[in-house]
């Protein structure tokens, strides 16, 4: 065992601070206000390396952002539209972060969007023959798609747990392997015979839409995701079952040395990512597109991932860096038409914001004109 | 690769450390430090944890440049700017991890190490000359073996063999002794004892044990907080002496006051309990061990032999592969609910590895044994983070932990107070079992005193304590019993009283 | 009957050989990084931008061997990239890996736009079916030379990790980071090119996918080869010329949905093309906690601390 921690300090050699120390010592500690600032600073930084990136193809950055304004939120069109496109992503973040603070990498969410999808679809139709009101079909379209989508990545934690699987690699192939078990149910046992050129699932009745919130245009995905986030950060932060998943995901020998039942945590919080995944491609069959195909697998799982990166893993953040990732979204279509380049071009952009996001990560604990307080006397 | 015989008296180095200052930011490592070390000698560096011995050699092997000072080889002074100047210059050391590559083989380790290995390699021609090399070395190690295969013993060995092969003649050793047995210790000081004598090679030994120092040393000197307390002539100073300068004047710690206890019925009770590693090797063989109530039994042994795994089973680190454990009679295994029911509470090794979640506050770290009992958790699971708070400030006072405040990330704490966290989450409350494992490792005089008497305390209250060290003296200080782990499996318990060091040694070696 | 089989058992192994040649490269690389210690999930976004570049070069300069180069040129930056990234304190290896494959895929979306529809010159194939009449079979024996590349690649790795001083330096710094500090080595440069030869293997894989096999460029080219390669390399562990062997095992699996198809086999269709996920998954399952595995992994890799 190599001693590998800082010697302590001898009483005799403290001199006494001079006055720009005790300036900043006054100063609440550096920690504290790290995890805003540096997030901020590093968007901040990632678009004007993509201001560089436009300007070396002969584009103007002024006119990208301003279209991005115009698009995602000048007008109240517009914010609802950047709204409509941040519900799935509130969720899909929601499902990166909850096994991130357990100390999970899980990139499953896409999988259990379309599987929970396509569970949502094909749910209501028998029941829809039968006479069932929407308000109980609904609900239950809504559950089933949320266990499938929570079974579906449980798998994940269960293998982690069991096997030693890594999570990151499993469950990026479940979502291959989920995607291709929906395409395959699509287009063979559950098509639609009049979906001819998109192989699609029977469209849901007219009632059995999702609705509108309050006359606006925004769906009541929007509504789910904000009660989840809050009763996610709520469970993550203040309940024994957080306070225990915290401790797994910070220190798993330390949690193992307390007696917790890992196993049980790991594969709890997988299933909650999982059903907020699911629960996402339930409002995308229910309330957008009516029918599950194709379209269900957008890339909303794999945004997510960058959405809670951004939120640093924090369930109340992840909503408004949801919405601005909705807004970019919006503004996605405007931009390409304007200035007619291809709508990769905000996929770009999200590659830049991930990349300057982690980079980001070294300046913690680093940044010189904080002040960082050290912990009193070292001995 | 040794060159020819070189006259005799030229091959060892002397050493000299002139005024070696050292400063960590506003922490002072090294004051004013000159140590004479001549050509042939067998020099032992003591001083006890963060006096600076590991700051000192680092400097002499180029890791750290000094402040202020220089280091004489020889009598020039030499500049030493990388590890690579200073093995150039024959200057070689064996550190406390060792620095060899677990996936390749000795010889393949011992030929990376030349400075002047060949772009392409030539594995018939290398083996040879490699086995010409070992046919002239005191010890050998199997050079075709996988490093992860050997032993810590033979590790330690081969790191050795390594800087002989180099041909380095100034040999730095920081405590070379700690990872074997008795026997293998003493087999490899005397070898390295009679090279030193022979003037072939110079050795600095950095070691806290006064018995090896005595035995194998012939100068000595001591720091104490960076500076120089003393020295001198290692087979004529006592060890009272020297015990002197290392820590001041306090007396040497005796056997922990105890009261006395009939050792009923055992209360944690191990039968056949055995654990494997990753690749399916026994780590922990069949051990079965009683620890009764009031008693402390400690486990000896080397590093490396199980007794890592054991706390991990006995924790809930690690699966058990076989065996069961009780405790009152009634079946008990390391989940939580038994824990709490049978009043098992442990201080593990590492701290910060094994004990507290290095991010979480202080407060948090505290609460890890309540934080899902009321009073802290109400109904549906809710905790109030001001009553998390005001609990941790309380312990935090009662235990003396010296923290900014309960919020600040416990990582941030020195050893000592992450190891007092600890304490307070573990001992504040009744404790039926205490499991501990180097309890002790890396602290200071002043927290290790303190440790030991909360451990004592809890032997004296009732507790059914498990220790397990790899400080031999401290195992002899405090416990009751003692049992030899030794390779996965342990030993029997004899009384401290009808057992000796020679005996214990013995067993360590697997005698 | 039996000459429908026959077709299907050469078509599988024509195709076994192709769809295996991207795998082989990447997971080459991919076994290289790893073996320095360090996890690169970006190949993905290497392969695909390698695929596009690969085209574009080819097309604009009607000489596919340079695409190829290009392709390759193209992983180094971003393997040096990634490599120079993580080697900041406190970066997540993992999630850089992934921000690179977003990176690399976008770059190649955004640029390759224009590329879709027009035809570049492609790499030529040896063909090997020259012995049969039956023109099926001749056509799946077509092997593109870069297979053969890749064997000769892996044997050299082999070789190299064993019996010179860069590879025993690169196990060194996989296999135990302070060993490797503490003989002056620098971690930091050994890894970065590691990872950067690593990202140029990758390119050269993403060039196969355009130049050869399937042979166009389109946003649907790759669907998670580059991820699969790393369960790939695991399950080799960490060995060169296991790679071939488990890269042709892939590739098999690969091959299967289209060499049914050739004889007029479409049910299940997905589930063929599902296989190799169902294979990787079933291989990390059954070597996660497999002793041999634990003895030979590089035991400086993050995913197995």
């Amino acid at each position: 065992m190599s001693s590998a921690s800082p010697p302590d300090a001898s009483p005799s050699d403290a001199s006494p601070p001079g006055l720009a120390a005790r300036l900043r010592q006054s100063l609440p500690d550096a920690r504290l206000v790290e995890p805003a600032i540096i997030p901020l600073a590093a968007l901040a930084v990632a678009a004007i390396l993509f201001s560089g990136f436009l300007l070396v193809l002969g584009k103007s950055p002024v006119t990208f952002f301003s279209l991005v304004w115009t698009g995602g939120f000048s007008s109240w069109f517009s914010i609802q539209n950047a709204l409509q496109r941040a519900a799935p992503l509130i969720l899909t973040g929601l499902a990166f972060a909850i096994p991130a603070r357990i100390g999970l990498t899980l990139l499953g969410a896409e999988g259990a969007l379309v599987l929970g999808g396509f569970t949502a679809a094909v749910v209501a139709l028998p029941m829809q023959g039968v006479g069932l009101p929407p308000l109980v079909i609904l609900p239950l379209m809504a559950g089933a798609a949320m266990a499938v989508g929570a079974f579906w990545m449980g798998i994940a934690g269960w293998l982690k747990h069991a096997r030693g699987v890594n999570e990151t690699i499993s469950s990026l192939l479940l979502t291959y392997i989920a995607i291709a078990i929906a395409s395959f149910l699509i287009e063979g046992p559950f098509r639609d015979p009049g979906s001819a050129n998109k192989p699609s699932t029977q469209p849901l009745g007219p009632d059995l839409r999702v609705g509108e919130m309050f006359g606006s245009s925004v769906h009541w995905g929007l509504a789910a995701g904000l009660v989840l986030a809050v009763v996610l950060w709520l469970v993550m932060a203040r309940t024994s079952f957080g306070f225990a998943a915290r401790m797994t995901g910070g220190n798993l020998r330390a949690a193992q040395g307390q007696g917790l039942p890992v196993g049980r945590l790991l594969v709890a919080c997988c299933a909650i990512a999982g059903a907020c995944a699911g629960l996402a491609g339930f409002y995308e069959v229910g309330a957008i597109h009516g029918q599950a195909n194709a379209s269900l697998a957008a890339g909303y799982g794999f945004t997510g991932i960058l959405v809670a990166f951004l939120a640093r893993q924090n369930p109340l953040a992840v909503v408004p860096v949801a919405i601005l990732f909705g807004a970019l979204d919006a503004a996605g279509g405007l931009v390409q038409r304007r200035m007619e380049m291809p709508d990769a071009t905000i996929t770009v952009l999200q590659g830049f914001i991930f990349l300057i996001l982690l980079v980001s990560d070294t300046c913690y604990g680093r940044l010189p004109f904080l002040s960082y307080h050290q912990s009193g006397d070292r001995t | 690769m040794m060159t020819e015989a070189a006259p005799l008296r030229t091959r060892a180095l002397s050493l000299t450390t002139e005024g070696i200052t050292k400063s960590f930011g506003p922490m002072r490592a090294l004051d004013d430090v000159s140590v004479q070390v001549g050509a042939g000698s067998f020099h032992a560096l003591l001083g006890e944890n963060g006096a600076g011995k590991s700051t000192l050699v680092k400097c002499v092997m180029g890791f750290y440049q000094a402040d202020a000072g220089a280091v004489l080889l020889d009598g020039t002074r030499m500049a030493l700017p990388s590890p690579r100047a200073a093995q150039a210059q024959g200057i070689g050391m064996v550190y406390q991890h060792f620095t060899l590559v677990p996936c390749l083989t000795a010889a393949e380790n011992l030929v990376m190490a030349r400075a002047d290995a060949p772009a392409v390699l030539n594995w018939r021609a290398e083996t040879r000359a490699l086995e010409a090399f070992m046919d002239r070395m005191p010890f050998r190690v199997r050079l075709g073996a996988q490093v992860a295969d050997l032993s810590a013993g033979e590790k330690q060995k081969l790191e050795i063999l390594k800087l002989l092969y180099l041909d380095q003649r100034f040999l730095i050793l920081d405590e070379p002794t700690s990872v074997m047995t008795p026997g293998e210790a003493d087999e490899v000081l005397t070898l390295l004892r009679g090279m030193a004598e022979r003037r072939e090679i110079t050795v600095l030994m950095i070691s806290h044990k006064f018995r090896e120092v005595k035995a194998f040393c012939d100068s000595f000197t001591v720091l104490r907080r960076g500076q120089v307390t003393g020295g001198g002539d290692a087979q004529t100073a006592s060890v009272a002496e020297m015990s002197r300068m290392m820590i001041g004047e306090t007396t040497l710690r005796e056997r922990a006051a105890r009261q006395d206890r009939v050792a009923a019925q055992p209360r944690l009770s191990l039968q056949d309990v055995s654990a494997v590693d990753e690749t399916g090797r026994h780590v922990v063989e069949r051990v079965s061990l009683g620890i009764g109530a009031g008693e402390i039994v400690g486990i000896a042994g080397v590093s490396g032999n199980g007794q890592s795994a054991l706390v991990e089973v006995l924790s809930g680190q690690r699966p058990m592969t076989g065996g069961h454990m009780t405790v009152d009679g009634a079946p008990f295994s390391p989940r939580r609910a038994d824990f709490d029911r049978f009043k098992v509470f442990g201080l593990p090794e590492e701290p910060l590895r094994n004990a507290v979640v290095p991010r979480m506050s202080v407060a948090e770290n505290l609460a890890f044994r309540r934080f899902d009992k009321p009073p802290l958790a109400g109904r549906l699971g809710l905790i109030s983070p001001a009553r998390l708070r005001a609990e941790g400030d309380a312990l935090i006072r009662r235990y003396n932990v010296k923290t900014r405040s309960a919020d600040a990330p416990v990582e941030t704490l020195s050893g000592g107070n992450v190891q007092r966290t600890v304490l307070a989450r573990e001992l504040s409350g009744d404790v039926d079992v205490l499991i501990v494992a180097n309890p002790c490792f890396g602290l200071d005089f002043a927290s290790v005193a303190e440790i030991r008497a909360q451990i004592m305390d809890q032997r004296n209250r009732g507790a059914a304590v498990l220790l397990i060290s790899e400080d031999l003296d401290e195992i002899l200080e405090l416990a009751d019993r003692i049992a030899v782990m030794s390779e996965g499996r342990l030993g029997p318990a004899t009384a401290v009283e009808d057992t000796d060091r020679a005996e214990i040694g013995r067993r360590m070696g697997g005698h | 009957m039996s000459a429908d089989l026959l077709i299907v058992f050469y078509a599988m192994i024509g195709g076994a050989i192709r769809v295996s040649t991207p795998f082989l490269f990447v997971a080459l690389g991919e076994c290289l990084t790893e073996k320095s210690g360090r996890i690169n999930l970006g190949l993905e976004g290497n392969l695909i931008l390698g695929a596009m570049v690969a085209y574009a070069v080819s097309y604009n300069n009607g000489s596919p061997w340079l695409g190829v180069l290009a392709a390759g040129g193209a992983g180094v930056v971003l393997g040096a990239a990634h490599g120079w990234i993580c080697k900041l304190p406190k970066v997540n290896d993992i999630a850089v890996g992934l921000a690179f494959m977003s990176l690399g895929t976008g770059l190649a979306f955004f640029f390759g736009k224009p590329y879709i529809q027009p035809s570049a010159p492609r790499l030529a194939s040896l063909p090997m079916g020259g012995w049969s009449q039956n023109p099926q079979v001749q056509q799946a024996l077509q092997v593109n030379p870069l297979f053969f590349v890749g064997i000769v690649l892996a044997v050299v790795l082999w070789w190299a990790l064993r019996n010179t001083r860069a590879g025993l330096t690169v196990r060194m710094v996989g296999d135990s980071a302070a060993s490797a500090r503490a003989m002056g080595i620098n971690i930091n440069t050994v890894r970065l090119l590691a990872t950067a030869a690593g990202g140029f293997l990758a390119g050269v894989g993403g060039a196969f996918l355009s130049l050869s096999y399937p042979g166009s460029w389109n946003e649907g080219l790759s669907s998670g080869q580059g991820l699969m390669a790393v369960a790939l390399v695991i399950f080799a562990r960490w060995n060169p010329l296991r790679c071939v062997l488990a890269a042709l095992l892939f590739g098999a699996a690969g091959a299967l949905g289209p060499s049914l198809q050739a004889i007029g086999v479409t049910y299940g269709y997905h589930f063929f093309n599902a296989a190799p996920y169902i294979l990787t998954l079933g291989i990390m399952v059954a070597s996660a906690r497999s002793k041999s595995a634990a003895q030979e992994a590089p035991r400086e890799l993050s995913i197995v601390k």
